[in-house]
């Protein structure tokens, strides 16, 4: 599933900042320095050579500061990415004492190299356009939007402890990003998880994305029920009483992407209804009545 | 007893005002906010948490619900089994005495003063393996069936140079005492799946060669240090019944237990309320989580209802209990029944002299089962959300200790790399990542510090190595300590 990037917001501060121009003009077109080089300077090198940190009197946070140089002198040759200290530090060794960004923070990706080597060769200006270079790899953008896979369980808290308390199972928080949804653990007293709690648990179901049910006494009449969970992502029936006649419940279940039917009744005639929902990426069958123990198996089908 | 110097009166007075204030800071920070902390999750204090503006470790949704730790205790060699290096054939019993002054390594007194330090090939022969090409020994024939389902880190470092301090920085992340275990950290962070098993338990595994050179353990590796008592790994017994007294005691039926441990609770509770020392908070659960184990163990133990097909997985051996293969059996049905973190360890890696011999019977020990673990968990489909590590404390040195032959040689501790695996709950199979120097000495690509090990360890259980934290002795603790750690990207599925 789905994991977030942890770049800090104020990196995406300074990285519109670069976008605004820093010390050159802002034109209609982004140029190359400003819309590729300057966030990967950002990113990777600002925090030690920028307006409050100045190693070896060297800063990168603007066009004028990286030709100007460090103490020791100039670090880009225009054209001449060899020649050039600024393409020297960031391709060392991670375990040369000179490479950049140092103190074992991660290194620039190829991508990334690949981008302040092409701006060099190409006479490091400060106002070519992207469009210039049509060879260059795009940036990996900064922050990925977090996908929702449920809607926010906050509003319903108390009713959800409530259900908790009276059903004697737990859902639990996959994280703290509320939209990350809810998983339904009965491990604690999987006998108490029958097919009358996931009946009693629809006011609450949208929340649950992964539904903890191995050992219970579910069956093909608890498989009704959360055939209406529309967020669930995940289900684990091992060592149920489901068999492949029940499956069919879940066949509106369009996010649906594992479930675990180990040491159950399944046979073929529920791997074919399996087949049919649309974003399943792996069933689990083995020790069932099934002739493969695992879907798709190897290749998609 | 004599009166104290004024001065010292002063200190022991402010001492003892110490220790009750400690008392009740202790009393909010584990009788509420810890127990909170750990029941967060699942008592949706998230909103609550974040809005107080304090922040929270679990930003992350989790790859992994549980992890296995197969902890090979006295140091694998990495030159016998990951780290191919073919190119020492031709330099055989070259004396590195020269070159070695040039690393400025710190060596053990154990061959600092030997006389010469003749470079040991590894005798073993290496093949490729899986999609990936890795190289992997014949010495682990079974893990080299698996190369696609698991991620082999040759650029393993540690700071420590002898096996006490090295296995804590491993498995509490400090080479000082009194710090919290791995397992204590994600008992406390994330909470226990199954109410009815501890969260964290340890299995002892015996090695069975008699030769093998054997370093003791503490409790101190799965110890719960700073963190409240409860959260300590459970040791089960290799023999007999994994918990002593399952069964009641004659003429105590169960009812009665419970009006007893009914009480007993009461009068804590009171004393609790009067002290407020977390450590009678400890004892009460530990009552109450045996008292649950009576009924939750048995059925775990009991083995009869596992197929022959398991047997012939894990090796004939995991039919006898205690061995390596029985214990991986054991994690298997302990993470299938919620256990959160399960530690093996298996010792006797420690080989300074008769290195073949020893290592090939210690291999033998756990390379099916290993490879049986790995496959039952793909299997079952527990594999994806469930973490697999598989390593030592430090590596050994490409030189021999002791007398070199064509045939036998041994091989002391080194710090500078070292090889493990792992496997599932989100780490990518079939790859090899890092890279050590033609000597198996130093790093010279992607080096991994046991601190960017725990972050990732972390990072894939959802939590922010840097978030989780536990006040105590005035510092923020944390698994990865002060020092930067990071979490390993390029091994991320
Ligand atoms: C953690 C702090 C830190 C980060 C991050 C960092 N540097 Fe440095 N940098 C230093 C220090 C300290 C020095 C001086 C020591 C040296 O020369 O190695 C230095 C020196 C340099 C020099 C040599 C200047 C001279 O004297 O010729 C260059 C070039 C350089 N850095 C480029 C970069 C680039 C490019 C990045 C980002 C990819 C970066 N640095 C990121 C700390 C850092």
């Amino acid at each position: 599933m789905r994991s977030s990037l942890e770049l800090k917001e104020r990196r995406t501060w300074r990285w519109l900042l670069c976008l605004a121009g820093g010390s050159v003009a802002a034109a209609a077109e982004p140029t190359f320095y400003a819309a590729r080089v300057a966030p990967v300077l950002d990113r990777h090198c600002v925090v030690c050579h920028g307006p409050e940190k100045k190693k070896a009197g060297l800063r990168l946070d603007s066009f004028d500061h990286l030709m100007a140089g460090a103490e020791s002198g100039s670090i880009v040759k225009p054209g001449d990415v060899k020649g050039s200290e600024l393409h020297r530090r960031i391709t060392l060794p991670a375990t040369d004492e000179e490479v950049m960004p140092s103190d074992g923070k991660p290194s620039l990706s190829a991508d990334e190299i690949k981008i302040i080597a092409l701006w060099i060769e190409a006479g490091a200006s400060p106002t070519k356009s992207l469009a210039d270079f049509p060879t260059a790899p795009a940036l990996r953008p900064a922050r990925v939007a977090p996908v929702p896979l449920a809607p926010s369980w906050r509003e319903k808290a108390a009713e959800i402890a409530a259900l908790e308390k009276k059903f004697g199972v737990k859902l639990v928080p996959r994280s703290q990003v509320p939209t990350d949804g809810l998983v339904l653990r009965s491990a604690s007293a999987p006998q108490r998880c029958n097919d009358q709690v996931l009946a009693g648990l629809a006011p609450v179901a949208r929340f649950i994305v992964d539904a903890e049910l191995a050992r219970t006494p579910v069956t093909d009449a608890g498989l009704k029920a959360l055939g209406s969970w529309e967020n669930l992502r995940a289900i684990d029936l091992t060592r149920t009483k489901v068999t492949s006649a029940g499956l069919a419940a879940l066949s509106g279940l369009k996010h649906l992407e594992v479930i675990n039917l180990t040491d159950t009744a399944v046979d073929d005639a529920g791997v074919t209804t399996l087949r049919a929902l649309p974003g399943l990426k792996r069933a689990w069958l083995f020790g069932s009545k099934a002739t493969v123990t695992q879907y798709p198996v190897a290749t998609a089908p | 007893m004599n009166p104290l110097p004024p001065d010292w009166q002063q200190t022991f007075e402010r001492y003892n005002d110490a220790i009750t204030r400690r008392q009740f800071f202790r009393q909010s920070g584990t009788g509420l906010g810890a127990a909170a902390l750990a029941a967060l999750l699942g008592n949706r204090a998230l909103g609550a948490d974040a809005a107080a503006g304090a922040p929270a470790p679990w930003k992350i949704a989790p790859k992994a619900k549980r992890a296995i730790y197969i902890s090979l205790i006295g140091a694998p060699s990495q030159l016998e089994l990951f780290d191919y290096k073919p190119h020492l054939q031709t330099r055989f019993k070259e004396d590195l005495k020269d070159w070695l002054a040039g690393q400025g390594e710190r060596l053990t007194g154990m061959t600092s003063r030997q006389a010469a330090f003749p470079l040991a090939p590894s005798i073993f022969k290496f093949a490729q393996h899986g999609q990936s090409g890795a190289w992997i020994s014949e010495l682990l024939p079974w893990t080299a069936k698996m190369a696609d389902d698991i991620c082999i880190i040759r650029s393993m470092k540690t700071d420590a140079i002898n096996h006490e301090p090295a296995n804590q920085l491993v498995y509490t992340g400090s080479m000082q005492n009194g710090k919290a275990s791995i397992g204590s950290w994600l008992s406390y962070g994330l909470g226990t799946l199954n109410q009815d098993l501890p969260a964290f338990v340890v299995l002892h595994a015996k090695h069975s060669s008699p030769f093998s050179n054997v370093q003791a353990i503490s409790s101190r590796l799965w110890g719960a240090g700073f963190l409240p008592g409860k959260h300590a790994g459970v040791s089960f017994r290799p023999q007999g019944d994994p918990v002593l007294y399952l069964n009641d005691a004659p003429g105590v039926p169960r009812e009665l237990r419970r009006r007893m441990l009914d009480g007993l609770d009461e009068l804590n509770r009171r004393s609790y309320a009067a002290i407020g020392d977390p450590e009678i908070q400890t004892r009460t659960q530990q009552y109450e989580m045996a008292f649950r184990m009576q009924a939750s163990i048995p059925e775990l133990a009991d083995l009869s209802k596992e197929p022959e097909s398991t047997y012939a997985l894990y090796g004939d051996e995991a039919r006898n209990r205690g061995t390596f293969a029985s214990s991986a059996l054991m994690a298997r049905r302990l993470v299938e029944r919620g256990v959160r973190f399960v530690q093996i360890f298996h010792r006797g890696w420690d080989q300074h002299g008769t290195l073949p011999r020893d290592i090939a019977s210690q291999c033998k020990d756990v390379d099916q089962a290993c490879y049986g673990l790995v496959q039952d968990l793909k299997q079952r489909g527990l594999l994806d959300d469930t973490l697999v590590i598989w390593g030592g404390e430090f590596g050994r040195t490409v030189y021999c200790q002791g007398t070199l032959t064509e045939t036998n040689y041994g091989r002391d501790h080194h710090p500078r790399c070292f090889s493990i695996w792992m496997a599932g709950g989100g780490i990518k199979g079939g790859v090899v990542h890092g890279e050590t120097d033609e000597m198996s000495y130093n790093i010279v690509k992607d080096p991994v510090h046991i601190r960017d090990l725990h972050a990732t360890i972390l990072h894939q259980m959802g939590i922010d190595h840097d978030r989780m934290s536990f006040k105590f002795q005035g510092l923020d603790q944390r698994l990865t300590g002060v020092l930067p750690a990071k979490v390993v990207k390029g091994i991320l599925a």
